[in-house]
């Protein structure tokens, strides 16, 4: 999935390739040719190739051998090039550096140093001149430059060639660029110039990918981190895939995915509906190696360490969360759900809470049902007097039977069962029913009513009794 | 309680405005009743318990709760009566509670029972699992509050 940052739509798998390079020595330096002298849509492949084989050893062993068929390989390769017997010799030099470039065991910092693959130490000197280990490269290099710049006069392939060098980046991250031939390469001829170009890339990743912080699911992101950053114009084909991984280190590495911004808008969107409450600035998860970002206007998730960086997973991951606070909130309404862990079994005991719950409103029901036939004639009116306020109810009901009722009858009702309008309500509260407050404004008010008293809550049991 | 209490809120009232609204209830039923004795004593139960939910719901916070709500309507339309509804301030949200119902990769644990708490909690049928269990901390402490309601004037009631 990695690599898919860098693929373009139609490339050969490079196994593929790599097999085929094997398989047939000389067709397939006829085809690293054509790589060097195509279009650049096949060129593309090439360098797809490249980048594929360099991050696999596998496929890396299986071209240094194809590398290798090619060194020995006689001239057949030539016939493309114009120019002389060296031809060979520069193409062994020039698909030696491509490997140099693309082999993890490089010598030094240059790629133009010795191109020296692991099959490849008959190749001498490098192009360009960079400080390099050999010295006899001057007369090579007055050579070479002729058929070179035929051949590098391509202009695909120095494209490939940068292309190329930046996918090679692993090997650079822990170099510096001191030995790289940027001035030397600058002086050089026009076209070692473009070649040096592939060599700066390099610099300049080295210079970059030590900058980049190597979150577990941003690693693989370094290498076109730097492609982006490099100001190298013939990088222009691959930029879709460096703006797409820029733009994603430039989320903050928020889900470290494209989608890490609908999933936003979709998290803000879940979040402002479901809880009001929750700030906008809540979803900040920080990861294992950078800090929190700022909140902002979404709702920011971000994939931890190890985890998948689907927006669908993140969004699990949040209402995983969310459904555990409730949880903890749930566990210190239940009594006994302290001792009791997990899940699946604390929902049981609420469930059976619950159950429990209702079951004695049944019961109780049941009870004042065979209890209360005569007994509940008292006032409710003189509870509910105006002075009274009830917190925080809120009746818009206009249901029938509660409030219009309550107001037309009772005021004739029952007056002589109250003694006392302090005492019965309080004797309930006896049993922490505070009802204090309203029976106090009601002395007040009922002093001023036609009834004068309410019984005790004994007298009003007796009163009822004897009724 | 918990920090959480402060974004989920559970505020319940005192168990004064239960006791009102219950004993509310209760005359009116009297009142309902003039002979004091229908023919079953389980029709009588029956009411209790209605009245005793209807008292609970509108003194828990009327139709400002889902459960409360879904109570209530279901109360009227028992009685053929008509529940008026305060506006919701919240648009409803049916696009993602049925996106997230369509999507079944949610641990089964939970989803079972949720759908068993959603049987008792009324209301909880169209409710996903993290509203519903709002719903249901709410609904635990009013549930719990008119218990103790009862059970005081059932004490308080009952011959000594």
């Amino acid at each position: 999935m990695d690599n898919e940052l860098f693929m373009n739509t139609e490339f050969p798998t490079p196994p593929e390739m790599a097999t085929h390079f094997e398989h047939q020595p000389s067709s397939s330096s006829a085809m690293m040719l054509n790589w060097a002298l195509m279009d650049p849509t096949p060129h593309q492949d090439s360098s797809f190739l490249w980048e594929k084989s360099t991050e696999q050893q596998q496929q890396q062993s299986i071209f240094d051998s194809a590398l290798s068929s090619l060194v020995s390989s006689p001239t057949p390769s030539n016939s493309n090039f114009s120019g002389g017997g060296g031809d060979g010799f520069l193409i062994r030099e020039l698909i030696g550096k491509l490997g140099n470039i693309g082999s993890n065991n490089n010598n030094s910092g240059e790629i133009y140093g010795t191109p020296m693959s692991r099959s490849a130490s008959c190749y001498a000197t490098p192009m360009s001149s960079p400080p390099p280990p050999t010295n006899s490269n001057s007369q090579m290099m007055m050579n070479r430059t002729t058929p070179l710049t035929e051949f590098s006069a391509d202009p695909g392939f120095a494209e490939r060639a940068a292309r190329f060098s930046c996918f090679g980046s692993r090997s650079f991250n822990g170099r510096t660029n001191t030995n790289l031939p940027i001035n030397n390469g600058n002086n050089m001829v026009n076209n070692s110039g473009k070649l040096t170009r592939v060599s700066s890339t390099p610099a300049l990743k080295a210079l970059v990918s030590p900058e980049v912080t190597p979150g577990g699911e941003f690693s693989r992101k370094r290498k076109s981190v730097p492609k982006g950053k490099s100001k190298e114009n013939p990088i222009s084909t691959a930029s879709p895939s460096p703006s797409f991984s820029k733009t994603a280190e430039k989320n903050g590495g928020k889900g470290g995915s494209k989608s890490s911004e609908e999933k936003g808008g979709k998290r803000r969107r879940e979040e402002e509906d479901d809880e009001e409450e929750e700030g906008e600035g809540e979803g900040n998860k920080s990861n294992n190696t950078k800090p929190p970002e700022p909140p902002k206007d979404y709702i920011h998730v971000r994939a931890r360490r190890g985890q998948a960086t689907d927006s669908h997973s993140l969004a699990e991951r949040v209402r995983r969360e969310k459904i555990g606070e409730r949880m903890k909130l749930l566990q210190d309404l239940v009594p006994g759900c302290n001792k009791v862990t997990g899940k699946a079994l604390m929902l049981d005991e609420i469930i059976n809470y619950v159950q429990s719950l209702q079951r004695q409103v049944e019961f109780l029901s049941m009870k004042l049902s065979s209890v209360n036939d005569t007994r509940l004639d008292f006032n409710v009116d003189a509870l509910v007097s105006k002075d009274v306020m009830i917190p925080s109810s809120n009746n818009r009901l206009h249901e029938e039977g509660l409030q219009s009722k309550s107001s037309s009858h009772h005021h004739q009702q029952q007056l002589n069962i109250y003694n006392n309008n302090s005492q019965l309500l309080p004797n309930i509260s006896s049993n922490n029913m505070m009802l204090q407050s309203p029976m106090n404004s009601l002395e007040t008010s009922t002093l001023a009513r036609s009834f004068t008293h309410l019984p005790t809550l004994t007298q009003f049991t007796d009163s009822i009794s004897q009724v | 309680m918990a920090s959480a209490d402060k974004l989920i809120n559970t505020y319940v009232p005192e168990k004064d405005v239960f006791a009102l609204h219950f004993l509310q209830s209760l005359s009116n039923l009297r009142t309902q009743n003039p002979l004091n004795s229908p023919d079953k004593s389980i029709d009588r139960v029956r009411k209790i318990k209605k009245a005793a939910y209807v008292s609970m719901a509108r003194a828990a916070g009327g139709t400002s709760r889902l459960w409360s709500r879904a109570l209530l309507r279901r109360a009227a339309k028992d009685d053929n009566k008509s529940v008026r509804f305060s506006r919701r301030k919240r648009k409803v949200t049916w696009k993602i509670s049925s996106k997230r119902k369509r999507s079944n990769q949610r641990a089964p644990v939970v989803e079972e029972a949720a759908e068993r708490l959603r049987n008792l909690v009324p209301g909880g049928g169209g409710m996903e699992t993290s509203k519903l269990m709002e719903e249901t901390a709410h609904y635990i402490k009013c549930l719990s509050m008119q218990v103790k309601v009862m059970q005081c004037l059932v004490d308080g009631l009952s011959p000594k």
